[in-house]
């Protein structure tokens, strides 16, 4: 390429010999994998290429469950497919957070969604605001039963929008107090039946974290705080909401922040970890790994771990994240999974209906999902004995009515970016590098922006 | 035949040429238009139309979920844009990337090209062993490097606790975790200067290297002398490469922080990836991309005065 | 009585290197050779630890060391079964192969009109054409997006592959290196009466052969990799090319170190063996670069 007309020399014998055996080598490698591939993607090729051909009678199914979740979930879909052979289910599990709804919206508008997804309900709003979803209407759902008195009434009525429903709640996720039994004992923590006695207030919640500490010689509770954002923030949601303030209004236009009530939840979680009830460096992974270890006798976290700490054969039991600064009015952050149907480019009633199909199919097997800690939204499960029966599961059964849900705006929601800003402010107040004050500031400063922001949606 | 009889003939001659060359010309302009036309009309369609339409949208409120252009925005999107922190963080970022992946990119791939042209045998083993993982798709880097910085499990992390040292929040730390995509960055990119380098060092000539080593220079003032000099186009054209390529990173941030933690490994492109289709905000997102292709424009035009001075100077 | 090194004579084949016996000189030569191998050693570990890892069983993974108890492919075979990475093979195939034909297309032909033809604004349309390269294509991903929307091609190749087609330095390279074939050529099969497309048919391209081998490859390596746009427009796990498939699925497969690995080289392998049949060609080409530069 440097103007002159390259003349190779021509290689040598030799080298041509080597060279085209290696050709012949890797074109044979190439030619079985690439005819395995092909014959593998004929109709994506196809489709890729424009003619856009489904194979009749199948369902996209996408969700963003890994871990534990992840694996009931395909427990599931298999249980799904043994009563359904007719349909062909295609699961794809998405990465947690934004980089799921990003994909979602963008196939939704590229015009090929899956048939049907998992939504957190905070997110869910969004999405309807966007034009993303399908309405479920009343008619199609009682083909399949999914009638509004066989749901929980918090996590139904809050998935409507303008009295329309778009998802059908699976469950509630609270924020939860798993306490280590043998530690909680040893520190006399237990009254005589065995549950741990109530810590309806400040002092009260502090004198428990300080007996639990001597107990384990560690620290008295763990919560993740560090490279962290959602659990700082459903820390803080939580005892915020049992003091009834607000955070945002107009849909996240304004925001209406209660100085007052923030600095109280926030003096007062600084002051755990001054104390040295928590640590002040704690990542998600380590706070398992100590409070698995018995390092501290109480664990701060969504139920969803409930299956590690089986695993791992600790001594442990659940309940109500304390009720620390509620008094009578008892609150709690919580997010709840739903599954929605995106908006289809082919609205047919067979499409729609294969969808609830889906989700009456996932309703039914709330047990297998209740496994997992989560609260079933699905009244006849939740209602049943063998539910009640669960322990711990349905200790903390009370939450899901008590759901604090994220403040409402177009940039909230589970792993959104208000998740983000405030949970990353509250972090590194506990971890000690800004003040309750600087932490409130912080967060005024970067929720202002987004508020005066004109909405996408 | 008389001299003044081939004039004529001549002259004839010469106009009919002329003639024909002028028809040759209007013949080749319809000829050059066909020859031109598939790259142009590509161009026209996927290149200048979008980069027209993106600057009118950068002036509107338009919305990925929305059509149409959602209403007139004037200038508020750019200073929004030059008002955001978010907005000079993520340029900042971009440019702390830069700034920590330009030098060793530049002075490995140089030392290591230097010590292969001296080892003469052996350099397909070095060209595999530094030019492979350049033709690797990010996500397959992407995927290597977070296992190797996984923590306690990663192989990195159980090495350097075996020797003693504790090993830093590769992905997790906000201060640590650039640090991590550069060094990631460098293992996957170095190959392609390393090949540069290695081919400009093979057309220096060996007569200079002999002359020097008779005159008692040693081997590290040949290279100081002879050859750094000499390599000073190379270097150039790596360093100019190197700068823009940084600029417009996303594939490592996206794959393996997510711009975080807490944002804080954001590059620009990455920021505008989150502005445009994940708030939606098209309209701003389109805003930001006109301040980026300023930007890069400007460290191109850079590039350009420098090429031009040397030029000047050869 | 010994010459000193100096006044050895000078005449020695071109190519050999200075024999001289000191001692200094082999020193450091031994130093280089040693850091040079220990650098490519330490290059190669990542790939090497990634393969070790893809020929363990899952839980064996958490044992970080070099030795494989228990090797088994089972990573390899979860891989191919649980994910789309066939049909992610095909749809980098298609796309790169067809970036790559009509990138060579459209550049050679537009560069052979700029390189041979006289007409008029030449020079308007070859700075026309220039000053793409200033404009990088991350530059327009917005606009582009809502342009493949609202014709209904998002979620095809054709979405993928088009806007990757009209390549500015192609038609660059392509035309310095047609400014340097002779004329004479051209001239000849003229007069015997060809037509400009036949001339560039069976005159000019034929002699093409480096430039448009060494523009397909790397034309085709570039768009297999590219991951931005494809993430945006293919939304479809069955329409995935690979980089766009890894990068969804990463998620997904929690500890699962193994099958990680294992699927992060299977999606090396194609262009890994690219790399080995050509790589004479790209690193060729990567040298004409610099001496272009």
């Amino acid at each position: 390429m440097t103007g002159v007309p390259a003349t190779p020399g021509g290689p040598s014998a030799h080298s041509l010999s080597r060279r085209s055996f290696l050709r012949g080598l890797t074109a044979a490698a190439g030619l079985t994998l690439g005819g395995a591939a092909l014959s593998a993607c004929s109709t994506p090729v196809v489709s890729g290429l424009g003619v856009s051909r489904k194979a009749a009678g199948s369902l996209d199914y996408w969700n963003l469950f890994g871990g534990g979740d992840g694996v009931r979930m395909e427990t599931m879909e298999a249980g799904f497919e043994k009563a359904n052979p007719n349909i062909a289910l295609s699961a794809v599990t998405l990465a947690w957070g934004n980089p799921y709804y990003t994909k979602l919206s963008l196939a939704t508008l590229g015009e090929k969604p899956p048939g049907v997804a998992v939504s957190h309900l905070t997110r869910m709003k969004n999405l309807v605001a966007a034009d993303l979803l399908e309405e479920l209407r009343a008619e199609d759902l009682a083909r399949f039963g999914l009638t509004r008195d066989k749901f929980s009434d918090r996590p139904w009525e809050a998935g409507l929008v303008d009295g329309k429903v778009y998802a059908i709640p699976l469950d509630t996720h609270p924020f939860v107090m798993f306490y280590n039994t043998d530690l909680c004992k040893k520190a006399g923590l237990l009254d005589s039946d065995g549950k741990l006695k109530p810590m309806d207030s400040p002092e009260a919640f502090k004198a428990a974290l300080t007996k639990g500490k001597q107990a384990s010689g560690k620290y008295g509770a763990v919560v993740a705080v560090t490279n962290e954002p959602a659990t700082p923030w459903r820390t803080f949601w939580s005892f915020y909401s049992q003091l009834g303030g607000e955070w945002l209004a107009d849909k996240g236009a304004r925001v209406t922040i209660d100085d007052a009530k923030a600095m109280q939840v926030l003096t007062f979680l600084q002051s755990l970890s001054k104390e040295g009830l928590i640590p002040s460096i704690a990542d998600y992974q380590g706070t398992i790994a100590t409070f698995a270890s018995g390092g501290s006798a109480f664990y701060f976290q969504g139920e969803w771990e409930i299956t590690t700490f089986q695993t791992a054969k600790l001594p442990f039991s659940m309940t109500l994240f304390p009720n620390v600064f509620g008094g009578g009015r008892y609150a709690v952050q919580a997010d709840s999974h739903t599954l929605v149907i995106p908006k289809q480019a082919d609205r047919s009633p067979a499409v729609i209906d294969r969808g609830l199909t889906f989700i009456r199919s996932m309703l039914d097997q709330s047990k297998t999902w209740a496994e997992g800690g989560h609260v079933p939204a699905w009244k006849p499960f939740l209602e049943s004995d063998e539910y009640k029966k669960m322990t711990p599961q349905s200790q903390y059964a009370a939450a899901a009515d008590s759901a604090a849900y994220d403040p409402e705006a177009w940039y909230s929601g589970s792993g959104s970016n208000l998740e983000i800003i405030c949970g990353s402010s509250i972090g590194a107040m506990v971890m000690g590098q800004l003040t309750p004050q600087a932490a409130l500031d912080q967060m005024h400063t970067k929720l202002d922006v987004l508020a005066a922001t004109k909405s996408p949606i | 035949m008389s001299s003044t009889q081939m004039i004529p003939r001549q002259a004839a001659d010469a106009a009919a040429t002329e003639r024909r060359g002028r028809g040759r010309q209007l013949h080749e302009g319809r000829t050059a238009l066909w020859f031109l036309a598939p790259f142009l009309l590509f161009y026209l369609l996927f290149i200048i139309g979008p980069a027209i339409y993106g600057l009118v949208m950068s002036f509107t409120h338009a919305s990925l979920v929305k059509s149409g252009l959602n209403g007139w925005a004037g200038l508020a999107n750019y200073t929004e844009a030059l008002q955001s922190s978010d907005f000079w963080s993520s340029l900042w970022h971009t440019i702390w990337f830069t700034i920590l992946t330009t030098p060793p990119l530049i002075a490995i791939a140089l030392g290591l090209a230097l010590l292969a042209d001296r080892a003469g045998r052996g350099r397909w083993f070095y060209r595999l062993a530094f030019f492979a993982p350049y033709v690797l798709p990010s996500a397959v880097v992407a995927l290597i490097w977070m296992w190797l910085y996984t923590p306690s499990l990663g192989l990195l992390d159980t090495t350097l606790t075996k020797i003693g040292i504790t090993p830093p929040n590769w992905l997790g730390s906000e201060s640590f975790a650039m640090w991590s995509l550069a060094i990631t960055t460098v293992w996957w990119t170095l190959g392609f200067n390393f090949v540069l380098y290695l081919a400009g060092l093979q057309d220096i000539p060996r007569e200079l290297y002999e002359a020097a080593a008779i005159d008692g220079a040693g081997p590290w003032q040949q290279i100081r002398t002879i050859t750094i000099p000499m390599l000073g186009r190379t270097t150039t054209l790596v360093a100019v490469l190197q700068v823009i390529a940084s600029l417009k990173v996303f594939d490592q941030m996206y794959l393996m922080t997510s711009g975080g933690p807490n944002f804080a490994t954001r590059s620009i492109l990455e920021y505008i990836y989150d502005e445009g289709f994940t708030n939606f905000r098209v309209g701003y997102a389109s805003a930001l991309s006109t301040l980026f292709f300023i930007v890069v424009l400007i460290v191109s035009a850079g590039w350009f005065a420098i090429v031009r001075r040397q030029e000047k100077e050869v | 009585m010994t010459t000193s090194v100096l006044d050895r004579p000078r005449a020695r084949a071109a190519g050999t290197t200075v024999r001289q016996v000191d001692s200094r000189t082999r020193l450091f030569n031994g130093i280089c050779i040693g850091v040079l191998i220990a650098f490519a050693l330490l290059w190669l570990i990542p790939l090497a630890w990634a393969i070790d890892t893809s020929l363990k069983p899952n839980s064996e993974t958490v044992k970080t060391t070099w030795w494989i108890d228990n090797p088994t492919i089972a990573a390899y075979t979860n891989t191919l079964q649980n994910t789309d990475m066939l049909k992610w093979y095909g749809a980098s195939f298609i796309t790169s192969a067809l970036t790559a034909l009509f990138t060579v297309i459209t550049a050679s032909m537009a560069a052979y009109a700029l390189s041979r033809m006289r007409f008029r604004y030449k020079n308007v349309v070859f700075w026309f054409i220039l000053a793409g390269i200033m404009i990088p294509g991350q530059v327009l991903i917005v606009p582009q997006f809502r342009e493949f929307s609202s014709v209904g091609l998002l979620n095809t190749f054709w979405a993928v592959i088009f806007p990757q087609v009209p390549t500015a330095i192609a038609v660059f390279i392509f035309k310095q290196f047609f400014d340097g074939l002779p004329r004479d050529l051209d001239e000849a099969a003229r007069i015997d009466g060809a037509g400009a497309f036949r001339i560039y048919r069976t005159v000019i391209l034929p002699l093409t052969r480096p430039a448009l081998a060494a523009v397909a490859i790397f034309t085709f390596v570039f768009s297999w990799n590219h991951l931005l746009w494809p993430l945006l427009v293919l939304t479809n796990p069955d329409l995935m090319t690979i980089p766009v498939g890894l990068a969804t699925v990463q998620g997904s497969f929690g500890i699962r170190y193994a099958d990680t690995m294992a699927s992060a080289i299977l999606g090396a392998l194609p262009l890994i063996a690219v790399f080995l049949l050509f790589q004479r060609n790209i690193v060729e080409g990567i040298a004409g670069t610099g001496l272009k530069g």
